[in-house]
């Protein structure tokens, strides 16, 4: 036998190895429970982790937000039925929170109603706009591609405190602007400025990772059906609306199922950058969820629980919808 | 319909010179084949006359009129691409009339040039598919279909048949050359294949890194290549070249030594400048005369016998294993290992000087 023969079958009987280890076992288990079970042998390992981390707490969720009291084991708290939900739900009139006896969780709701689609709107639209710039030769591409994605290696917090120190009264912004002789404003204060920046923030601090998702939807249409266009005198309007959206569609779709989940669950930046306020001006609902169930004294596990189950719910039937259009999509 | 003027054309990439100067008269009506190796520049050349891409340097004329400066819209050719280049969200109708609806084309207007062009490629059962619903063959059509609706002056082919499997290719291939006397527009068409040039072509331009080879009709670049490279690019399968000289030249006759070989009598005149030379004999596998008797030619060994059943390939070595392509017609009775003796057809050899140009026979 040659060297290089030799070589390959060591190789060959050390790459074996662990499978010749664990092949008397395999083989019995396959004896036990027969071969058309095997199946879920081999998905076990990642269904105990499912079942453990996900689908467990979804029900142990359930058991709370039927629970009272501020115990935080199961078996210590008195089974309440739906009297979280009835109280999360108790209101004179809808559209007033100011009726409602958990006024709060109608105000978090409402902000983030008006958070989630301006948010997620400006986002896509300005990470397209990026992408679509960076897709194009210029200078310093590799370049501009990184900063626009640094934000978001960043910890929330981190993003949160620069902002802060930004917008604050004494903030970088207000020394600009006092320095340009007009007069400073205090961002973060007024209702309508923090939440402004409170989208800005946000957009800032997650834009890069769907910029970098469209841009590579953008990389994949082919450069040629661009040049046909060209030949078929297709304005850049006409090439931009009749050929990149429509093309990029089902990466539009992936981000948009992205970036509406991500904004429903936001909470870290805007916590640390206005503390949901002025007021309750930028409460979202995982803030709430956050503030009763374990800020709050006595901590209510089971309305929070039920809060968020309402969220999960509202996720579950927008995902749902959102599938059923890209499948369309995909059908076409 | 309209005439095509390179004027000292030239293209770089940076400091990379892929055109370094074409001169070309392309005349109304003509079907004009660019062909040659890949990265010869045939393909950015037809590029620079779409429009697709700015010469560096030179003009580019149709009709008298330069077009260097007008975007490749308003020039008045259509392309087809590679690889079809078809809008994949539209339908085949959408493809064929997107370029006319950008031109805000009467509705009426759209829908005739659309329904004409789909009955002239037999596409029109097809028009509400998508592209991906089609096959290669079909794809092929509407992308030639949306350059016709377009009525250009001048059709641009860039290797349109190379994704297609051979015997599709060859249907095509007969198609496209009689839509060609349909239309009756000039056609430019590039290729790497030799036999889409000779084919289709009305005159083939030879590139090879950037510079026009030879010009010519295709049996003219095929009798008369003007040099070793369009000998051995023009003709399937290729010349069969051996080194020597040209040891005598005689009237009516041309003595030409190869090392290890005996001395080879060509009929045929030379200059007698010739004498002594030295030059590569160039012999097409279909030209050799092939004799079992000894000292009718060179002997070669048969290597291996390729039998094609209407023809026979011989693939055989002489002295010094140079290799040579015999083609004889039928089936052979030549078996490996046998020795032939083989001598060119009269007037069926070419010689190049030792620069590669072709040294010219007299009459």
């Amino acid at each position: 036998m040659s060297a290089r023969v030799q070589l390959a079958s060591a190789a060959g009987a050390i790459l074996s190895l662990p499978a010749r280890l664990i092949e008397p076992a395999m083989s019995g288990i396959q004896r036990g429970v027969g071969i058309k079970r095997m199946p879920w042998v081999f998905l076990l390992p990642n269904l105990v982790a499912v079942i453990l981390f996900a689908l467990l707490p979804v029900f142990i969720n359930v058991f709370y937000s039927m629970s009272g009291s501020d115990r935080l084991f199961p078996w210590d708290r008195p089974f309440v039925g739906g009297a979280n939900y009835q109280s999360l739900l108790d209101c004179t009139n809808y559209l007033d929170p100011s009726t409602c006896s958990r006024d709060l969780f109608w105000r978090a709701l409402g902000n983030t109603m008006v958070f989630v689609p301006v948010q997620v709107i400006c986002m896509i639209a300005i990470a397209l706009l990026t992408a679509i710039c960076l897709n194009r030769d210029i200078v310093g591409r590799g370049f501009f591609r990184g900063i626009f994605f640094f934000p978001v290696m960043l910890s929330p917090v981190v993003v949160a405190l620069t902002w802060q120190w930004i917008l604050q009264r004494n903030g970088a912004l207000n020394g600009l602007i006092s320095a340009a002789g007009l007069t400073p404003v205090n961002w973060l204060i007024f209702p309508n400025t923090a939440f402004f920046w409170s989208v800005f923030v946000t957009v800032w601090a997650h834009m890069g990772f769907y910029t970098i998702i469209l841009l590579a939807g953008l990389q994949a249409i082919p450069r040629d059906v661009y040049e046909a266009a060209k030949m078929d005198s297709a304005s850049p309007w006409r090439v931009f609306t009749r050929i990149t959206l429509p093309l990029l569609k089902p990466v539009m779709l992936v981000v948009f199922i992205l970036a509406v989940i991500r904004s429903v669950q936001t909470f870290d930046e805007l916590y640390v950058l206005t503390g949901g306020g002025p007021g309750s001006a930028t409460m979202l609902m995982v803030q709430y969820i956050y503030e009763v169930g374990f800020a709050a004294q006595p901590r209510n596990f089971g309305l929070a629980a039920a809060a968020s189950l309402f969220l999960g719910l509202a996720l579950l039937i927008f995902t749902g919808i959102q599938m059923r259009i890209s499948r369309g999509g995909n059908n076409d | 319909m309209a005439n095509l003027t390179l004027q000292n054309v030239k293209k770089s990439f940076g400091a990379v010179e892929v055109i370094p100067g074409v001169d070309l008269e392309i005349t109304d009506g003509e079907f004009v084949v660019f062909v040659g190796p890949s990265g010869c520049g045939k393909s950015t050349l037809l590029r620079l006359i779409a429009g697709l891409e700015d010469v560096s340097d030179g003009d580019i004329r149709i009709d008298n009129a330069s077009v260097v400066d007008v975007p490749a819209a308003d020039r008045g050719v259509a392309m087809v691409f590679q690889s079809y280049a078809l809008y994949p969200h539209m339908t085949v109708r959408e493809n064929l009339s997107f370029g006319l609806e950008n031109i805000r084309m009467d509705k009426a207007e759209i829908n005739r040039r659309v329904s004409d062009a789909a009955r002239l490629l037999q596409i029109e059962q097809l028009l509400e598919r998508r592209p991906k619903q089609l096959s290669g063959g079909q794809r092929q059509r509407v992308a030639i279909g949306r350059a016709i609706t377009r009525d250009p002056k001048i059709f641009l082919f860039d290797e349109p048949l190379s994704n297609l499997d051979a015997e599709l290719r060859v249907l095509m291939r007969v198609e496209i050359t009689k839509l060609r006397e349909r239309l009756g527009n000039t056609m430019i068409y590039v290729t790497h294949d030799q036999i889409e040039a000779m084919t289709m072509a009305d005159k083939i331009v030879v590139l090879r890194k950037g510079i026009i080879e030879q010009v010519g009709a295709p049996l003219e670049l095929y009798n008369h290549p003007r040099n070793l490279f369009v000998a051995g690019f023009i003709g399937s399968p290729r010349m069969n070249f051996v080194e020597g000289k040209v040891s005598a030249v005689a009237p009516g006759q041309v003595v030409f030594e190869a090392p290890g070989l005996p001395p080879l009598t060509l009929p045929g005149a030379l200059a007698q400048s010739m004498e002594a030379a030295p030059a590569t004999l160039g012999i097409r596998p279909e030209d050799f005369v092939v004799s079992r008797d000894a000292g009718a030619g060179w002997p070669v060994t048969v290597g291996v016998a390729e039998q094609y059943g209407a023809n026979s390939y011989l693939h055989c070595t002489l002295a010094g294993e140079v290799p040579i392509l015999v083609h004889e017609a039928g089936q052979s009775l030549a078996r490996r290992g046998d020795v032939l003796y083989l001598a060119p057809r009269e007037n069926h050899w070419h010689l190049f000087g030792a620069g590669g140009a072709a040294i010219e026979r007299q009459a």
